[in-house]
């Protein structure tokens, strides 16, 4: 039947005759004319978010944006990415716990990625590479004493001098390095890859005074004409104990043993030789006293759940086949004519946790028992002296008191790493010097540090970012930390992480080698490519060829995407299909 | 150059001659091997093709129709419940009068689960405004792709090529492959009237409304009507050139018959066989083998069948609480003829059931003996 013909004049737009009618229906323009984005009531919104890792690193590196470097091969980009906010890549790649990996989101998906490995692989690669720190661009004025050269010391030195002050480092050891050098063993942390590091801070004109004690070669007076104080000395006073032979020949403490092992002293141990403790200094002490020849026992008096030292380091001690007792306490220290001839001991049994939430030995009356040893190695915790201070500056029992921002009760006066209240890592102690270089470079702007220290944090968990500082921080959805839940996993492949390589067990406790080993370029590939990027866009693409309005374009100066708004009907698909929750979604905009 | 190829194979050999441009396609049983084949031959260069994979014959059909959209000449191909899920897309295709060209390798659709030949899939989308080709052989199936393009270019309409899973998809014959240059000659590249243009924007099947919408469906009829003289033009055009044609029918064996047997795809060339062993005893009977079923040939069957007094009409395929579809068809077409022949309906080898020489022959007997059929399809070699 043939259209009636009164049925034309409704229609908006002219018909085209029968002859010239398309064969199927046909627009006479394109769409650009429907605005589709009238029709919206929830916005997608481009906000890069904080990846877990930022929050959990307390040296405060940017590990998404070095990951996201490593994985375009910008393997010197990534160093200079990471040594923005740390000057020890290649320290902290052997000895950081990496609690960045226990905030990793992939350990939701597979295994957390080898971010540790990775930023070792990068120190090394810059290292081989010749690559150097850049002079500061422009000199401030200010002169800051930093007192002590271990990692916070090392830390606050570095990022003061980037900034452009002159910075001298007063230490008391011959060498620079601290507990790095004097405690650490070289079976984790080679003394050449602590020189190079040092070396390499030393270069941006920091200047140096080595066996130079407080209130012995240099007095606390003497500082006065300085802008600013910085005390990071540590805790290096060993908590004796407090039973009988314990001053007799062959008794020590972990910290004086290492430190004579490091210095390369002679040490004679004996055969026999008891490690007390469950801690750090007590598995380096032990795993040192091997290398030495001797055969360590370690004597812990909870179980091994209860050890506070890492479990890796526990796990490397055990396939060394280094011996272990738990559930016993030492009791008193058997001595011969003042020497060691063995240690008494009680068992104990595991009561319930005391006030700070771990449970408490109980000793079993009458359940003595003596040890035959020739050395005693006492290793159950370490103090900060306080000797060499001014007595106005205000203590607590066991660490310096300071404010938000690391001041001392003195004021210019500033304290960081173990000699603080806080967590006795090296990269604890390399971000509390960095708090302290902004703390110290605001107060002498005359700026607020407290506020200065806000800006630059790194989510909630006191993780303190220098690149922020220098940006005058992000605004506040930046803080929101991405949730394994806000990704999209579909566009992720599993892909499990390479083991580290460590060297044979029967090939380690000859010597002092190195026990863990490097990756390959190849796999620090993999493991970089591994990174899910989490929060940050690394342009995908995905949010590009998803949305079916074509309202996302890629901005033409390579930052990112852009939302034409005219067109955006608010269907929120680039937002469901982002891999790593990097796009928000407003409502009502 | 002869070659011993199965249908399947025969098929993609016809698309490389056609130089298909894009090709998207989900496997499904017994379609398969047509686009592994074509996936090897646009991986090795054979055919310049993009061969999109996807995750449903939906999409298969979504990314080809889109891609004729934009002026490519297009293939898919798929079998049963394939076909099935791209129905929707099927009306988009047609209604978007887009040439896309399809070959669906006839198989049955459960429940219950079979992967073996009846005619039940393509049936049920005979409304969906496709050309629909029955083929017979693995020659006439490479040949009726290159003769669907040019068809389907011509009257902008797709066009379904059908084969019988497993009885031509896998079986090997003798094909004669033509020429690529004598292919290019017989079929110039697709030049369309309309394609997307992101520099002259036009949205394609945009609402068409209640003052418009039935003038497109009445040129879509249109074009089914011109399709039909298409078909056979270009099948006379394909045969002066390569020296074989099918026509509407396929072979119509009609020495003044008066029983004839009507039927689609390769059970013809078993019923063939039987006619001429029956016409040897001196039976009047003849075979009219219905090649094109889409556009139905009305008109042409009412000639070629009115000097019959019977037909009998074997479906592999059957339309539940009716009968057989293309019996269906049939009796329509003949009821407006003054002296009408009488029309038997059989209902033979659904889900791959053999239909044996046997059968066929059962099937003529009972056609010859009996006046007039009893108002029932009758099912052939029904369990007791």
């Amino acid at each position: 039947m043939k259209k009636k013909k009164q049925g034309k004049k409704k229609l908006p737009l002219p018909l085209p005759k029968k002859s010239v009618f398309p064969p199927f229906s046909l627009s006479l323009e394109g769409t650009l004319g429907s605005k589709t984005g009238s029709w919206r009531y929830l916005t997608p919104a481009y906000i890069n978010k904080l990846a877990p890792c930022n929050e959990a690193c307390p040296a405060g590196e940017d590990v998404e944006a070095v990951m996201a470097l490593a994985g375009q091969e910008e393997y010197l980009a990534a160093w200079e990415k990471t040594t923005q906010e740390n000057p020890l890549p290649r320290i902290c790649g052997r000895v950081c716990f990496h609690p960045c990996e226990g905030a990793c989101n992939r350990r939701e998906f597979d295994e957390a990625t080898a971010i540790n490995a990775l930023e070792r692989f990068l120190g090394d690669y810059a290292y081989q590479s010749g690559k150097q720190f850049s002079p500061p661009k422009e000199k401030r004025k200010g002169k800051v004493a930093i007192i002590g050269s271990g990692p916070a010391g090392l830390s606050c030195a570095y990022h003061l001098a980037s900034l452009g002050y002159q910075v001298t480092i007063f230490e008391g050891q011959p060498k620079l390095g601290g507990v790095l050098r004097y405690g650490i063993p070289s079976y984790r942390l080679p003394k050449d890859i602590l020189d190079q590091e040092i070396e390499n801070i030393l270069s941006l004109g920091v200047e140096v005074r080595t066996d130079t004690r407080l209130g012995k070669e240099v007095t606390w007076k003497a500082l006065k004409p300085y802008s600013a104080i910085f005390i990071a000395t540590g805790a290096w006073k060993s908590v004796p104990l407090q039973i009988p032979g314990e001053e007799a020949g062959r008794v020590m403490s972990g910290l004086e043993f290492l430190q004579k092992v490091n210095s390369g002293e002679t040490i004679k141990l004996g055969q026999r030789v008891a490690i007390i403790g469950g801690g750090n200094t007590a598995m380096d002490a032990a795993r040192s006293a091997l290398r030495l020849g001797a055969k360590p026992l370690v004597i812990y008096r909870r179980t091994k759940e209860e050890m506070p030292a890492w479990e890796e380091e526990v796990a490397e001690a055990e396939e060394e086949a280094i011996e272990f007792i738990f559930l016993i306490s030492p009791v008193k220290i058997i001595t011969e004519s003042g020497k060691v001839k063995g240690i008494e001991c009680l068992k104990n049994l595991l009561g319930p946790p005391g006030k700070d939430g771990r449970p408490q030995p109980q000793p079993i009356e009458g359940s003595n028992f003596i040890l035959q040893v020739d050395t005693v190695i006492s290793a159950i915790g370490e103090v900060p002296d306080f000797s060499f201070l001014p007595e106005e500056m205000q203590k607590s029992a066991g660490s310096l008191i300071v404010n938000e921002t690391g001041t001392t009760s003195m004021p210019k006066v500033f304290a960081g790493g173990d000699v603080v209240a806080q967590p006795r890592t090296v990269s604890y102690a390399i971000g509390s010097g960095k708090k302290a270089a902004i703390a110290i470079e605001a107060t002498l702007q005359g700026k607020d540090a407290a506020e200065a220290l806000r800006q630059a944090r790194w989510g909630e968990k006191g993780s303190i970012s220098m690149d922020r500082y220098k940006q005058g921080g992000l605004d506040g959805p930046a803080e929101e930390v991405v949730k394994f839940s806000e990704l999209n996993t579909a566009y992720f492949q599993p892909k499990k992480r390479k083991p580290r390589e460590k060297l044979p067990a029967a090939e380690r406790t000859s010597g002092f080698a190195e026990v863990n080993l490097g990756i390959s370029r190849e796999t620090a590939l993999e493991e970089a490519k591994r990174c899910f990027n989490c929060g940050v866009c690394n342009l995908c693409h995905n949010c590009f060829l998803f949305c079916p309005d074509m309202a996302i374009s890629a901005r033409p100066d390579q930052q990112g995407y852009a939302i034409n708004l005219d067109y955006c009907k608010g269907c929120c698909i680039c937002v469901e299909e982002c891999p790593r929750g990097a796009i928000s979604v407003e409502v009502g905009k | 150059m002869k070659k011993l190829l199965t249908g399947n194979s025969a098929v993609s050999y016809g698309v490389m001659l056609s130089r298909a441009e894009v090709i998207s396609a989900y496997p499904i049983t017994p379609q398969t091997t047509i686009v592994e084949e074509l996936s090897e031959m646009c991986a090795d260069g054979r055919l310049p093709a993009k061969f999109i994979r996807v995750e449903s014959e939906h999409s298969a059909l979504a990314c080809v129709t889109a891609a004729c959209a934009a002026g490519a000449r297009v293939f898919t191909a798929t079998s049963s419940h394939g076909l099935a899920y791209m129905h929707e897309m099927l009306h988009w295709a047609s209604g978007s009068r887009l040439p896309v060209v399809m070959v669906n390798a006839n198989r049955a659709i459960g429940s219950p689960w079979n992967i073996w030949c009846d005619h039940s899939d393509s049936l049920s989308q005979r409304d969906t405004g496709w050309i629909q080709l029955y083929c017979q052989s693995a020659q006439e199936a490479l040949d009726t792709v290159i003769q669907a393009y040019k068809v389907a270019e011509e009257v902008l309409l797709p066009v379904m090529i059908l084969e019988d899973g497993f009885f031509l998809s896998h079986t090997s014959d003798t094909v004669d492959i033509p020429e690529p240059k004598e292919v290019d000659a017989f079929l110039p590249p697709y030049k369309p009237r309309y394609k997307l243009d992101p520099n002259d924007p036009h949205t394609f099947n945009i609402m068409a409304d209640p003052s418009v919408f039935i003038d497109f469906k009445h040129e879509a009829q249109m074009a089914m009507e011109k399709a039909k003289k298409a078909i056979t033009r270009v099948d006379r055009e394909f045969k002066a050139r390569f020296g074989r044609g099918y026509g509407w029918a396929g072979k119509v064996h009609l020495p003044d018959a008066e029983v004839v047997l009507l039927t689609m795809g390769t059970t013809a060339s078993t019923a063939l066989e039987v006619i001429k062993a029956l016409c040897q005893q001196g039976k009047k009977v003849g075979l009219c083998r219905l090649r094109m079923f889409r556009p139905f040939p009305a008109e042409e069957l009412c000639q070629v069948l009115s000097g019959a007094k019977k037909i009998a009409v074997l479906d592999r395929d059957n339309s539940l609480g009716a009968g057989g579809i293309v019996a269906q068809e049939v009796k329509a077409a003949l009821f407006n003829l003054p002296r009408r022949p009488k029309v038997f309906e059989f209902i033979a080898g659904l889900g791959g059931r053999d239909i044996t020489p046997e059968d066929i022959q059962e099937i003529l007997e009972y056609t010859i003996k009996n006046p007039s059929p009893n108002g029932q399809p009758l099912w052939v070699g029904i369990q007791k």
